[in-house]
């Protein structure tokens, strides 16, 4: 059902030390249409077709959760920060308003 | 290469096309299907369950007082906050006051989060306020607006 876009998991700075606060993105291709627009050539409404809830599960555990609405830019980026608690995954998921899921992981590797 | 061409594509807007009137408001509140339609007013009274919401300069707002195009509006919320177990910031909503749901983002933050901070980009219908709400773990509400004066709707 998912098809296959692309994501990207962003940490700044990409060194980092274990309890540290980084910052973290996530950013993908995605419409984000919002169920109002009208296609140009058909005059049809365009169907909503938008992200609408985003999750960061650091090892586990589940530290941001987000429920989105139809206003949010095309191709979003969804930007916050992370205390860096160990190594392991981070791993975002989302889900949008037609059922269409995604999920991108990056490790988490402090060093010192 | 793709890298490259990644981030050149995330940086083009794409505007979305002419504004019809929106369909009915759907209440899901955790994920929402739709378009939905709710006034600002009301979108403030539904997060804070009535609660009279303070203003606060513990709240940053950046957004850009003139955006060029209303497709892509940077907006950035920053709370003052230790973030602790007992003193963090338990949600970041950003409003947008004309929009015709002025509901845009519920960001629910958690200690692990280490700074109480969101950024993303909005599409703005036109010249309005955006607004933070923002929740405290003592279930107090502060908020922040800004006037952002939109050249080029982000509804076509």
């Amino acid at each position: 059902m998912a098809e296959e876009r692309k994501s990207l998991i962003k940490i700044k700075p990409k060194r980092y030390k274990d309890g540290e606060i980084v910052k973290v993105s996530f950013m993908v291709m995605h419409p984000m249409a919002t169920g109002m627009g009208k296609d140009k050539k058909t005059k049809k409404i365009i169907p909503a077709k938008y992200i609408n809830s985003v999750k960061f599960v650091y090892n586990g555990k589940e530290i941001t959760h987000m429920t989105v609405w139809e206003s949010l830019s095309v191709n979003p980026v969804f930007t916050t920060y992370m205390k860096i608690n160990g190594k392991g995954k981070l791993t975002v998921t989302y889900t949008d308003n037609t059922g269409e899921m995604h999920e991108k992981s990056k490790k988490i590797k402090p060093r010192g | 290469m793709q890298r490259r061409e990644f981030f050149k594509k995330l940086g083009t807007a794409t505007a979305v096309a002419a504004v019809i009137p929106a369909m009915s408001f759907a209440d899901s509140a955790s994920k929402p299907t739709g378009p939905n339609k709710m006034d600002f007013k009301t979108a403030v009274e539904t997060i804070t369950g009535g609660k009279k919401p303070i203003k606060s300069d513990k709240v940053h707002l950046k957004a850009p007082e003139i955006a060029e195009n209303g497709a892509v509006v940077p907006v950035t919320v920053t709370v003052d906050s230790p973030m602790t177990d007992s003193n963090y910031v338990k949600a970041i909503h950003i409003l947008n006051g004309k929009n015709s749901n002025a509901r845009c983002i519920d960001v629910f933050l958690t200690p692990a989060n280490g700074k109480a901070m969101f950024s993303t980009r909005v599409k703005l219908s036109g010249t309005q306020d955006v607004t933070a709400l923002v929740e405290l773990s003592d279930g107090t509400f502060l908020i922040a607006s800004q006037n952002v004066k939109v050249t080029i709707g982000g509804c076509g």
